[in-house]
């Protein structure tokens, strides 16, 4: 039997500090800001932690 | 498979989360490096071909992920193995993270890897642009192990799986407009 605190379901905060799409949204805000600024090296970061992001494999 | 239980259960997972995510930067690191060893083969090519290719690249990523077109990924198609994680629990988060990082170890299902890899070497930027991608890379993969930890609830997962779609075709715009806004 799992321990009570494992049963219990994550709180409403948590759960929305973890959403999958907030990162992706994060990020591509970063993105899109770095772009229009003519942040190079902000830019290219930004799209290449989406790319990694597009990759949520089981881990 | 990284915070399954069993012999794992003696070392904490915050310690293997953290070991998996310098692997993780440290494959990104290393693939990025060789793609800027690579971008030196692009620089013969004038800038407005290179960036018009960049684009068309981006534009195919958006247009694979959205199923109108079909284009097979050149990717490893295979899984790292288990073992990796089973015996030696630090060093073996360590190289699944390696492995994962380099995105060349295992299968890559999603078209903006692809899009970035080869706008990398089109790009032919300095050094400290193209490694930074590669490690950003890293992290963008650590970003998923982190929060499925920072969870503590296995629904995450189911949560995850029912983004996939979404996420990698927003993911796909996202860099077509990054790119896009960065270069017309």
């Amino acid at each position: 039997m799992p321990a009570p605190s494992e049963a219990l379901p994550a709180g409403r905060l948590r759960r929305g500090l973890t959403e999958p799409l907030l990162p992706f949204a994060a990020l591509a805000l970063l993105a899109v800001a770095a772009a229009a600024a003519q942040q190079t090296v902000l830019c290219w970061a930004s799209v290449g932690a989406l790319a990694g992001y597009s990759l949520s494999g089981s881990v | 498979m990284l915070f399954s239980p069993g012999r794992r259960a003696n070392v904490r997972q915050g310690e293997v989360l953290a070991v998996f995510s310098l692997g993780l930067l440290l494959g990104g690191t290393l693939s990025a490096t060789v793609l800027w060893l690579l971008s030196g083969f692009a620089a013969p090519l004038p800038r407005t071909v290179r960036i018009g290719a960049i684009l068309v690249f981006a534009v195919a990523g958006v247009a694979r992920e959205a199923g109108w077109i079909r284009v097979p990924l050149p990717q490893n198609a295979r899984q790292i193995p288990r073992e990796v994680l089973q015996y030696r629990v630090r060093r073996g988060s360590l190289q699944f993270g390696f492995e994962l990082g380099t995105g060349v170890r295992t299968y890559v299902s999603a078209s903006a890897p692809y899009v970035v890899a080869l706008g990398l070497v089109l790009a032919h930027q300095g050094p400290l642009a193209t490694i930074l991608t590669g490690t950003a890379f890293g992290a963008g993969r650590a970003v998923t192990a982190t929060a499925r930890y920072a969870s503590r609830n296995d629904e995450w997962d189911d949560r995850r799986v029912a983004r996939m779609p979404i996420l990698t075709n927003a993911i796909g715009v996202a860099v077509l407009a990054a790119l896009g806004l960065l270069y017309v």
